[in-house]
């Protein structure tokens, strides 16, 4: 059970959910690397994965959690980016 | 093309089911983004992607991934017609996924050095020899992309643990440079001036 400034979010690594605990006044960035951790995702660097919320928006990594007002239970989508190709 | 299953088909499909498990957990979250699973059986899967924000809403394109041999190799990816389930051509592409190049300044000749303009180009992720190709979506964790000589150095094994096939992953990029870039539908009209004739004299 989160408690204090932690939130519980639901982060949806490349399509996999992870429920992430996470303290508001952190920056994204922290959010960023527990969720690749618990899914097991070592291989990339965090510049290399985008973090959005349901509508779209994308998630600036060096903000804190709580400028995005989210609350407990809110979901987010972390995906590798798509890199040079083309 | 159809390939032959060399991977184990038992992990193979283990691997599309958890694909499919963890996309349809979520269905309802996709489906208000515009994404439609239309189709599934393995190896393949049919998403839908449209437009929500147009009105009236728009399917803009189908995305058709076959899954075999999965994840020893990378998931072959086609932009496909989502009523035919048949692969556009290059020509016919709605979209070929433009991705914006970082402006560049440029001399203007003639004019002094410290006068430049800024250019700024795209470069499209879905690539092809000719209009009338099949084109193929030129991105790590792409079947066709890895298969290509031009990346023989940028291995699938180099991007496979970090999820660079999975089915959400790859259809949220071609979501974000086919779908999310469209604002409005683009009407052309082309008048035509011509005579107007009265009665036509006896």
């Amino acid at each position: 059970m989160p408690h204090g400034n932690e939130i519980e979010l639901n982060v949806v690594v490349n399509g996999q959910p992870v429920p992430v605990k996470a303290n508001v006044e952190a920056p994204v960035s922290t959010l960023i690397e527990h969720a690749l951790k618990q899914s097991g995702n070592s291989g990339q660097p965090i510049a290399n994965w985008e973090l959005r919320d349901a509508s779209g928006q994308i998630l600036d990594p060096t903000r804190k959690i709580e400028d995005y007002n989210l609350h407990s239970g809110a979901t987010l989508f972390l995906n590798l980016k798509a890199g040079i190709g083309g | 093309m159809s390939v032959v299953q060399y991977a184990d088909p038992s992990v193979s499909r283990r691997k599309f089911d958890r694909e499919l498990a963890e996309y349809r957990a979520l269905g309802e979250k996709y489906r208000r983004r515009g994404w439609f699973l239309v189709d599934f059986e393995f190896p393949r899967v049919l998403v839908a992607l449209c437009a929500p924000n147009l009105k009236p809403s728009a399917v803009v394109v189908g995305v058709a991934f076959d899954y075999t041999n999965y994840d020893a190799c990378p998931p072959s990816v086609r932009i496909v017609d989502p009523f035919t389930g048949e692969p556009y051509k290059f020509k016919d592409l709605p979209n070929p996924l433009n991705r914006a190049l970082p402006a560049q300044e440029i001399s203007i000749p003639g004019m002094p050095k410290e006068q430049k303009m800024l250019v700024g180009s795209v470069q499209p992720y879905m690539q092809a020899y000719g209009p009338d190709e099949v084109p193929f979506l030129c991105l790590a964790g792409v079947r066709e992309y890895h298969d290509h000589p031009a990346h023989s150095g940028d291995l699938w094994e180099l991007h496979r643990a970090s999820g660079a096939g999975r089915l959400v992953r790859l259809l949220e990029i071609i979501y974000r440079y086919g779908v999310e870039p469209i604002s409005g539908f683009g009407v052309q009209l082309v008048p035509q001036v011509g005579f107007n004739y009265g009665q036509p004299p006896s």
